[in-house]
């Protein structure tokens, strides 16, 4: 025993495809979560980050008719959102760099890129939980400071600038 | 006059809610979650082929009704949805086949008859795969696929 333990979180799967959420209902149950919920769409979705109050939201962005990043929006800026700060995985086939920017400027914390894999959605997890960026509100947006600076503490990689 | 950033440093509940060292190692949870989600991937040959069913109609009342914008949508969305899933379910090579598909049909609003036979070529495709079970990342094929759809869809456009 020596990771993270996730038996006490609670977690919120959002997609329109019922595969994809079973799937991502498996690997979070194999990781050790017990609370899983799973909602269809963005309206469903918002409902339920109301009612059982996820720690953690992974969602889809395309789910005609309706969309991810409307929930994001929600859950950051609607009055009813019980959790401003709620953290939200964007999971999505959509990987261009634009729509990652428009993701990120409408608040999620992270992104993942579908196809997904078992060791992927771990890895973004544990990236979630020890996420400490500060919250920012300007303009229209709010949300996790989008600047990447003094974030030094959280490359895991090999350091090949050091020294240069 | 540019809105002044406001900051806001909220407690990260999960840091203290998840202990760090009590659980599996990562190699042990990332196991278990593919064990548990053996039988579904099992499975997924039988969804995705519906949805090939779907975009086979698509496909063919798009040519039935010489090319509706509709039905272009329709592909592009049960396209995006298989690109998304194959991989994820081990079939890389369906994931790779749906993104040339989306990349070709993103924002298209009319197709000429060409046109439509590269989307029968994806749609032949991802059957071929399944027929064959080509499973896991197949890097050489998953290449050649690339080139040879990219190809394509450059040169019709």
């Amino acid at each position: 025993m020596s990771g993270y333990d996730f038996e006490t979180l609670k977690v919120l799967v959002v997609d329109d495809s019922r595969p994809m959420r079973s799937l991502i209902n498996s690997f979070l149950m194999g990781f050790g979560v017990r609370d899983t919920y799973e909602a269809a769409d963005a309206n469903e979705a918002f409902e339920a980050v109301k009612s059982v109050s996820p720690d953690i939201v992974i969602t889809d962005w395309r789910m005609p008719p309706t969309d991810g990043l409307d929930l994001v929006k929600n859950i950051r800026m609607d009055l009813d959102s019980p959790n401003p700060y709620l953290p939200i995985i964007m999971l999505t086939g959509f990987t261009e760099l634009h729509r990652v920017k428009q993701a990120r400027d409408a608040g999620v914390t992270a992104f993942l890129a579908k196809p997904i894999s078992a060791a992927a959605l771990y890895r973004r997890l544990c990236t979630v939980i020890d996420d400490q960026r500060p919250f920012v509100r300007v303009g229209k947006f709010f949300g996790p400071d989008r600047r990447a600076k003094n974030r030094s503490d959280q490359y895991m990689g090999v350091e090949r600038r050091r020294g240069v | 006059m540019a809105d002044t950033p406001q900051k806001f440093d909220p407690p990260n509940r999960l840091s203290k809610k998840v202990s760090k060292t009590s659980g599996p190692t990562p190699e042990k949870a990332i196991l278990r979650a593919l064990n548990a989600a053996e039988d579904l991937i099992d499975s997924y040959q039988g969804w995705a082929v519906d949805d090939l069913a779907k975009l086979w109609k698509a496909y063919e009342d798009h040519r039935a009704e010489s090319g509706s914008a509709k039905e272009l949508l329709t592909m592009f969305e049960i396209a995006h949805g298989i690109r998304g899933e194959g991989g994820s379910f081990g079939f890389h090579l369906i994931s790779t086949i749906g993104d040339s598909l989306c990349k070709f049909l993103e924002g298209k609003k009319k197709l000429s008859a060409v046109g439509s036979e590269v989307i029968k070529v994806h749609i032949l495709a991802m059957r071929a795969v399944f027929r064959q079970n080509l499973k896991g990342p197949q890097p050489s094929m998953d290449r050649e696929l690339r080139k040879l759809l990219g190809l394509l869809r450059q040169r019709v456009g």
